[in-house]
């Protein structure tokens, strides 16, 4: 089946990871670069994420992100390299610009932070299955109709998707033009939104009907089908993160 | 028993002038095989939608009259709870899916979740009505992964093993092709050979003649007539109303061969050989 997760198949110790604990861990990686500034805290943090990419062996899967992530950190590190307030110390001169030290480490100081955030994410993201982690925010307390929401949204948008190919590939044999330069596919697609949006509403009043009648808006307790999966050592490495984040703490007060 | 029984039911969309159904009143027994016909916008499936209490719950709008189901009136139920009585079919399988489960099986648990069935409870529930409605085989496939008819039978299984007594259909095979559309008739009589009361809405008329022990003739939101296939496409204001008789029946109208000893006219292949048999045919 079709589907826009980004979700990939394989059988590691990340995948096997609770996804709670994942969300735990972009927790702590938000939380320690802000609680120790010191940028080689952040270095160590960055490095985790990447071992841990690599352990789910999925780093390949990151590169497309990583690059764009790269693009737009080097505009930072450029323009507070040469501009930022404060710079004193210079490092080296080009032509009319000069690169100043402070602004640099700034710079670098946000880009392993920024690094560091987008790893977790990716980590949670390349390596947890949607329907697992909702499942598992559902258990823990998360409302099943937002639940519902999110997972169906990862169904039906590619059901979306194809109801367009039928529609292009519809128009294409009547003749009209849907390849070639970005105007022409512009003019094939923009006549497409009318039905497939059209669609998607009168299918939404239809499909609410049908979610009620199978009692979707039921106000007891609700059970399900599948055993709760059982993840294991989440408990410890939950701790161990909370553990982790307030040491950090303790050390930034005490220190 | 008495299943369903409706008094005067009288309602009106949001921001709708007119009455989708007026003063509608009729009574159905437990087991029974109900067919709803009418022309377009007759009000046959506000109709099915008041069985199920999404007429006036969903929609909100005007309301007058009663419908009992079961004993229970659904203007006092939620829809969670009227559910455990009635369950409806609608036209396209496609917005029946719910779109959160990732095979056929899972897809069927969705009601019993909501319900707070118990696991042992659901597996039994689901495996029933998997075999009833014969999609045992793809049971572990995608629920968008499957033919038109097939889609049409997960509809009905997700709804059978929510258990209801009462099952209405909304012109449910109106979407399928040929071969999908015969699939769901015949799981159709499987359903209402188990007991369970059937309501069935639709325009292919040789199967409403050959299915249905009455017959629910509405035009403008309004009962027209409710009696047995025969009565009612004998009637000679068929036309009028919107309504095409089944073929045997127009034939033999325009032979004028009546079933003997009645002034009705054969509505089935078999009644119709019966009557013009005795032509030397
Ligand atoms: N959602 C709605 N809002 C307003 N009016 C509606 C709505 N659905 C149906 N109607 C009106 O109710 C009447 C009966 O329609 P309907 O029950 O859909 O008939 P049928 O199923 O026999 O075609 C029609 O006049 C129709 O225009
Ligand atoms: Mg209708």
């Amino acid at each position: 089946m079709r589907s826009i997760s980004l979700y990939t198949e394989r059988n590691t110790v990340i995948h096997a990871m609770d996804p709670i604990s994942k969300l735990f861990y972009i927790l702590f990686a938000l939380l320690i670069p802000i609680i120790l500034p010191s940028i080689k805290v952040s270095i160590v943090c960055v490095v985790l994420g990447l071992i841990f990419l690599l352990v789910a062996r999925v780093f390949k899967k990151t590169i497309p992100v990583f690059s764009f992530v790269f693009l737009i950190l080097l505009t930072v590190i450029i323009i507070q390299g040469l501009f930022r307030p404060g710079n004193q110390t210079t490092l080296f001169h080009f032509g009319p610009f000069t690169l100043y030290k402070e602004g640099l480490m700034f710079a670098f100081g946000v880009a392993f932070r920024v690094i560091n955030i987008v790893s977790a994410f990716m980590i949670l993201i390349l390596t947890t299955k949607p329907s697992d982690l909702v499942e598992s925010l559902v258990r823990k307390g998360l409302s099943s109709k937002i639940g519902y929401v999110i997972i169906s949204v990862f169904q039906i948008i590619p059901e979306m998707m194809s109801s367009m190919e039928t529609i292009t590939d519809a128009q294409r044999s009547r003749g009209m033009e849907t390849e070639g330069n970005l105007q022409t596919r512009m003019k094939a697609f923009l006549p497409l939104l009318g039905p497939v949006i059209l669609g998607s509403l009168a299918n939404t009043k239809e499909r609410a009907m049908a979610l009620e009648v199978r009692g979707f808006n039921s106000k007891g307790p609700k059970t399900y089908l599948l055993e709760e999966k059982k993840y294991r050592y989440s408990k410890v490495v939950q701790w161990g993160i909370l553990l982790g984040i307030a040491c950090a703490l303790a050390w930034r007060i005490l220190v | 028993m008495k299943k369903i029984i409706v008094e005067n039911l009288k309602y009106k969309y949001p921001l709708s002038e007119k009455l989708a159904l007026n003063n509608v009143s009729f009574e159905i027994e437990q087991g029974e095989f109900i067919g709803v016909i009418g022309r377009n916008l007759s009000g046959k499936s506000t109709l099915c939608q008041a069985m199920v209490g999404l007429v006036p719950h969903f929609y909100k709008g005007a309301y007058g009259g009663k419908v009992i189901i079961d004993g229970l009136e659904v203007r006092n139920y939620s829809i969670a709870d009227i559910s455990l009585k009635v369950g409806i079919v609608f036209q396209n399988p496609f917005t029946q899916i719910t779109g959160s489960k990732m095979t056929v099986y899972e897809e069927i648990a969705f009601g019993l979740e909501n319900l707070g069935i118990s696991r042992a409870e659901m597996i039994n529930r689901i495996d029933f009505a998997l075999n009833l409605l014969k999609i045992a085989p793809f049971k572990e496939r995608s629920p968008f992964d499957l033919s038109g008819g097939q889609m049409q039978r997960m509809a009905i299984a997700s709804i059978i093993a929510m258990k209801p007594e009462i099952i209405v259909l909304d012109e449910p095979t109106s979407q399928l092709d040929p071969e999908g559309s015969e699939e769901v008739f015949r799981a159709i009589q499987d359903l209402s050979k188990q007991g369970i009361t059937v309501i069935l809405a639709e325009h292919k008329m040789e199967k409403m003649a050959e299915f249905c022990n009455r017959i629910l003739l509405l035009d403008d939101g309004k009962v027209v007539d409710f009696d047995v296939p025969e009565k009612v496409f004998s009637r000679d204001d068929l036309g009028e109303h919107g309504v095409n008789a089944p073929v045997y029946t127009r034939v033999c109208k325009a032979l004028n061969k009546k079933k003997a000893g009645t002034n009705d006219y054969p509505v089935t292949l078999e009644e119709a050989v019966r009557v013009l048999g005795g032509m030397g045919l």
